[in-house]
């Protein structure tokens, strides 16, 4: 006999609202059905009634975790519009900020996931590694969350210490390749929950057109910061870890050896900080009618930004978002199915879902 | 007349509800504190557990009516009764009286909570209720056999089923493999990690609790504190040395009590939860190594003898 699980809207095992109906024989769930749209804010619209300076700031809420990202992406977007180039030390500093968000982000789904295991000492652990990370995006930035970094045509704030920020980073990386890295990978309570669960093989993720590290532990090596560089990855020296397997572990293991990487491309940028302007230092910037788009890689995976507008106009015609939960969530319902009940709340986090972003 | 008065005082002062449910409240707050401080956190104050339970009592609940709302209400007063009647129990001070079969009815009084909660879960008919109690039922059915055998073996070996003729007798290597062994079922018992199945929050919400609140919350709370006093007290009897002084034995007990407290919360915050089948194989494994290593040491001492 089969019954139905309703798992959220609000569930403990649950970040954001969404809905995850399970269908489930015993403990076996059979099949599942997601419900999404719990988190709408009609943002997108929103945005066609702001201005291109207030419209930065309104997409920076889209998410409170890939905050960054996010108005990254629209201010690229923008900036092709406006033919503005920014200068080579704001390039370096939005790789710094963006690899700094992906390390606080991986290290808090490393967080939520040992929470999933009902490991809540290692779920402790993660937070407090996770407050020193945006310290450092504070000491940057001066803020915890909305980091109000970028602006069109560069970023708003310097590194004025780039030295003390490089301390920060190696204490950080030091103490994860001490504590989450081993006892996520020697645990033996934590692995016997991750191996072989979730299992999203190399074709289904083909088929459904997974991103980010759910496609890369998947074994597809698709990575934008390395397809189609932006900011100044271009000249930073970085892996992309792939693994084959596909399960909670393979996720697991290239968001462990992302954090390693991020590290690197931190200690580089760092190291190489350009001399010069942070911003071009324009005021009013000259739109021409069209339509953008620019894609980079959040924590999660790509995310996509289409903004179209009309010359003259203050205001954007139409600004489109895709988040890569977007295109993850629906690799969910294969993962799921024949998979333990008490397994799911950790297979539906080991995309990294983030519904705030996806209802927007 | 005299028998009736010690069996009254052991029911009611010591160690039973006077000691015991202060106790209980004591040994809840070790273990959350303990496990908050390895887990870099502050912990809740000391009168914490106290609070909860006058804050859930003086709380109002809608009726529930027919059959089941009353089942309901039932199960969580039996299983405080039978936990205090299983704290009652223990030999904790010298000479305070027992007899013949008690170990008996003391591992029939443990197991009467978690079948409590086994028909809580069910009578509550909440999807999760029903699934933490189908988990409750396995878990219980693959940690028993462990948990049985050991003390059977131990009191076979002996030749009595009285407690304190027991927690008397010199210690042995089979006692010390029991004691092991009870140990190892404690966390299911008591539902800690690895084996904090039946109320995994991120899976199934709190479990056979889920439906509850207000006063029969408090008591489900009480006979938890219970069930800690009586697992961590049964395994301190059976360490404690041989001690003439009612007070010295009553301090080792507690000191004792409270050290094993401390290692099922170590234990507890240093692994993540097993799935059901993990759990299942792992008893079963213990359940095979205990039976072979029991029958042997059973054997040798007769032999011996």
């Amino acid at each position: 006999m089969s019954y139905k699980i309703p798992m959220g809207p609000y569930h403990p095992a649950l970040e954001e609202p969404y809905k995850l109906d399970l269908i489930c024989e015993g403990e076996t769930v059979c099949d599942s059905k997601l419900r999404i749209g719990f988190n709408f804010r009609g943002i997108e619209h929103l945005a066609e009634t702001r201005n291109y300076i207030q419209v930065v700031a309104l997409m920076e809420r889209v998410c409170g975790i890939c905050s960054n990202i996010h108005t990254l992406t629209l201010c690229q977007a923008m900036e092709g519009l406006t033919g503005l180039t920014p200068p080579p030390r704001a390039k370096y500093i939005r790789v710094i900020m963006a690899e700094l968000e992906r390390l606080h982000s991986h290290v808090l789904w490393a967080g939520i996931a040992a929470k999933l295991m009902g490991f809540k000492t290692m779920f402790m652990t993660c937070f407090e590694i996770r407050e020193k990370v945006m310290d450092v995006l504070c000491a940057i930035s001066g803020n915890r969350v909305n980091y109000a970094m970028n602006r069109i045509g560069g970023v708003n704030r310097d590194i004025s210490d780039p030295q003390a920020i490089l301390k920060m980073v190696e204490a950080l990386e030091l103490e994860m390749a001490h504590t989450v890295i081993p006892i996520f990978t020697t645990s033996r309570t934590a692995i016997s929950r991750c191996a072989n669960i979730g299992v999203l093989t190399t074709e289904k993720a083909v088929s459904c057109g997974v991103v980010g590290p759910t496609a890369r532990a998947a074994g597809l090596p698709q990575d934008i910061r390395r397809a189609a560089p932006y900011a100044a990855y271009e000249e930073m020296e970085f892996d992309v870890p792939v693994q084959p397997a596909g399960d909670v572990t393979a996720r697991l293991l290239v968001r462990a050896l992302e954090i390693m990487e991020s590290c690197k491309i931190l200690r580089q940028a760092l190291a190489k900080l350009p001399p010069g302007e942070i911003n071009t230092g324009d005021d009013k910037f000259p739109f021409t009618t069209g339509t953008a788009t620019s894609r980079v890689e959040a924590p999660r995976g790509e995310v996509m930004y289409s903004v179209s507008w009309k010359e003259g106009s203050r205001t954007p015609s139409r600004v489109h978002v895709r988040t890569p939960t977007f295109a993850n969530m629906p690799a969910i319902r294969w993962m799921v199915m024949g998979a333990r009940l008490a397994d799911t709340p950790l297979i539906q986090a080991s995309i990294d879902p983030c519904y705030s972003c996806t209802d927007r | 007349m005299n028998i009736l008065i010690t069996s009254l005082a052991r029911l009611l002062i010591f160690p039973g509800l006077v000691f015991a449910v202060p106790a209980a409240w004591f040994f809840l707050w070790v273990e959350r504190k303990a496990v908050a401080r390895m887990q870099g956190r502050i912990g809740p104050p000391f009168m914490q557990p106290f609070y909860d339970f006058i804050k859930l009592v003086g709380k109002d609940t809608p009726q529930r009516t027919g059959a089941s709302g009353m089942l309901m209400k039932a199960w969580p007063l039996i299983a405080v009764s039978a936990a205090a009647g299983a704290v009652g129990l223990l030999p904790v001070l010298p000479a305070s009286g027992g007899f013949q079969g008690d170990l008996i009815l003391l591992l029939a009084l443990l197991e009467v909570p978690s079948m409590c909660i086994i028909a809580a879960g069910f009578s509550s008919r909440s999807i999760f209720g029903e699934i933490g109690s189908a988990r409750e039922a396995v878990l219980s059915v693959s940690y028993n056999v462990v948990f049985l055998l050991a003390i059977i073996s131990i009191a076979a070996s002996q030749h009595t089923f009285r407690l304190d003729t027991l927690a008397q007798l010199p210690a042995s290597p089979l006692r010390w493999l029991g004691i092991a062994a009870i140990l190892v079922c404690l966390p299911a018992k008591l539902h800690l990690n690895p084996f904090s199945l039946p109320n995994a929050e991120q899976e199934i919400y709190s479990g056979p609790m889920t439906e509850y609140a207000g006063p029969e919350l408090a008591m489900w709370e009480l006979s938890h504190g219970l069930e800690w006093v009586a697992a961590t007290g049964l395994v301190a009897t059976l360490i404690a040395p041989q001690l003439t002084l009612w007070w010295v034995a009553a301090l080792v007990f507690v000191a004792l009590s409270f050290f094993i407290v401390l290692l099922l919360s170590v234990v507890a915050s240093a692994t993540a939860r097993l799935q059901i089948d993990t759990t299942v194989r792992f008893y079963w494994q213990c359940t095979l190594i205990f039976a072979v290593l029991a029958v042997a040491s059973a054997l040798f001492m007769r032999l011996r003898a």
